[in-house]
């Protein structure tokens, strides 16, 4: 299988993609940022590849998609893993703030599904997977526009999951708690200094592993989910119940 | 005397459909308003229709919300304390996938999220409101069921109700209230419209939402009952206006 993994220099992409390999798939990594983690520089493969570019100018997907796919290859599944965090109280939260967070949450996603879901691009039976948050349904203060990219994410997956089903593609996202990959991201140290104790304490089972996020990612590109589509599958440690 | 004597009340998207019911039931209740339309035609019937009652009238295009300070510094006094919003603005959007281009989606997210979320902030400055100050915006049952084509749609549904949700959360300290109507199918001009380019004339969605196609006076009395004091105890909620579909 070939599935192609778009991050912006996140753990959880990375490990997406060791992952994937070592389940002897073939994987392309889009990353924003141009250099490799070590885990990924000593992973010896010839199954893996990786290319660089700034996809938060939404306009450079069409054409750098084309030098990165060669126009006959075929996916089984992509991954969204990019995406930016960051909290301003209302005040603050001008029409910028909320077009920086829609563009790198939505906008962009959206792009690379149009153009990678193409009969071309997608093989029947494939499977898109993009990572959202709690934050979609549960509010926090000062996560207006956040929250907003978030939800607007896990609707949008709706629409494309009727749409594609004919193909049998499948696409869903995974509403993810605290992870331990956000917490090395400095906007997310912000974030925690922001919300209260009360909130992390609220995360009954603790901090979610990358890894385990990971695995969830590659079971929903896989054959074994493929029932499930349409759907935003909560994995937050139990935060929204509690 | 009427329930809303004297409170002044912000409707933008007033011209037309739930919002233009909204207005006319308002002005009958003694508010005063300062009503929203986009276009010529849109504010000419809104001068028409509320003609020499004394209500305010607000032109913005929502499709560009950097524009939206400058037109509502310019045109509102800004001594006015406002009692209500309700946003009833809202961009249709119906597109398969590989038709789903940037900029497209931008539009329907600036209009429909992004200038929500502006006239909030410029309304909640210092000043700007009473305490008990209830905001409301129209969102949708695609906010929570999927359909082919209404991708854009349905994000930015969803995207403003996460938005209500936290605004709720931040503003209640203002003593400011936020709620979003998931509305289900409504019996105004777009409706029809939309009914129009459609190959069959069946409407799918009603078989669902068994109570039957909802009118616009359905809506605005529910939104006059989130606008009022009635309903202090509620915040940050989507709450259904749906005819049962969702259910
Ligand atoms: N009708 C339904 O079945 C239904 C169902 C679910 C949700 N809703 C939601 O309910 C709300 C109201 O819908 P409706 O059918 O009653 O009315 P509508 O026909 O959609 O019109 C609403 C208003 O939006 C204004 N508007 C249009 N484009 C604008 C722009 N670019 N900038 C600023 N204002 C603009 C119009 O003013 P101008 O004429 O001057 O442009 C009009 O006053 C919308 O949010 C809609 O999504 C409706």
């Amino acid at each position: 299988m070939m599935y192609c993994i778009i991050n912006d220099g996140g753990d959880t992409g990375y490990c997406i993609v060791e992952q994937l390999v070592q389940l002897n798939h073939e994987v392309i990594l889009i990353d924003r940022k141009d250099q490799l983690p070590d885990s990924l520089l000593k992973m010896k493969s010839n199954r893996f590849s990786f290319y660089s570019f700034d996809f938060y100018q939404t306009h450079l997907i069409e054409s750098e998609l084309k030098n990165i796919l060669l126009p006959t290859e075929k996916l089984n599944g992509f991954v969204y893993a990019a995406g930016i965090g960051g909290v301003r109280p209302l005040a603050l939260t001008t029409t910028t703030f909320v077009s920086e967070m829609m563009n790198a949450n939505l906008y962009a996603f959206l792009e690379f599904a149009r153009l990678l879901s193409k009969k071309t691009r997608l093989e029947t039976g494939g499977s898109i997977v993009a990572i959202s948050s709690v934050s979609s349904i549960k509010g926090l203060k000062s996560k207006i526009a956040y929250s907003a990219s978030k939800a607007a994410l896990d609707a949008a997956i709706r629409g494309m999951a009727t749409e594609l089903a004919e193909r049998k593609i499948r696409v869903n996202s995974i509403r993810k708690g605290w992870v331990e990959a956000d917490l090395k991201h400095d906007f997310i140290q912000d974030n925690i200094a922001l919300s209260t104790q009360d909130d992390h304490a609220r995360q009954l089972l603790g901090t979610i592993g990358t890894a385990d996020l990971a695995k969830l990612v590659c079971f929903l590109l896989s054959d074994d989910s493929k029932f499930i589509s349409g759907t935003n599958v909560l994995l937050d440690g139990a935060y929204t119940i509690s | 005397m009427g329930k809303f004597e004297n409170k002044y009340i912000l409707i933008t998207g007033a011209s037309k459909g739930i919002g233009f019911t909204l207005a006319e039931n308002l002005d009958n209740l003694g508010a005063k308003l300062i009503l929203h339309a986009s276009t010529d035609a849109g504010m000419n019937k809104l001068t028409d229709s509320f003609a020499n009652k004394g209500h305010l009238l607000f032109k913005a295009d929502f499709s560009d919300p950097l524009s939206l300070e400058e037109a509502w510094q310019s045109q509102i006094n800004q001594d006015i304390k406002l009692d209500g919003f309700v946003n009833c603005v809202g961009l249709r959007s119906r597109r398969p996938l590989t038709l789903l281009k940037p900029a497209h989606v931008m539009q329907i997210l600036h209009a429909n999220v992004a200038s929500f979320i502006e006239m909030c902030r410029l309304i909640c400055r210092k000043n700007g409101f009473n305490p008990g100050l209830s905001i409301i915006t129209i969102s949708s049952i695609a906010a929570h069921s999927g359909g082919p084509g209404v991708t854009a749609y349905a994000a930015s549904k969803a995207a403003t109700e996460a938005a209500v949700r936290c605004l709720a959360k931040e503003l209640f300290k203002k003593e400011i209230r936020v709620n979003s109507l998931v509305c289900g199918q409504v019996n105004t001009s777009a409706y029809a419209d939309l009914m129009e380019t459609k190959s069959d004339a069946t409407d799918t969605i009603l078989e669902r939402q068994y109570l039957g196609l909802g009118s616009t006076q359905n809506i605005t009395n529910i939104l006059l009952f989130l606008l009022g004091g009635e309903s202090c105890f509620i915040t940050g909620s989507a709450i259904p206006a749906d005819g049962g579909y969702l259910s």
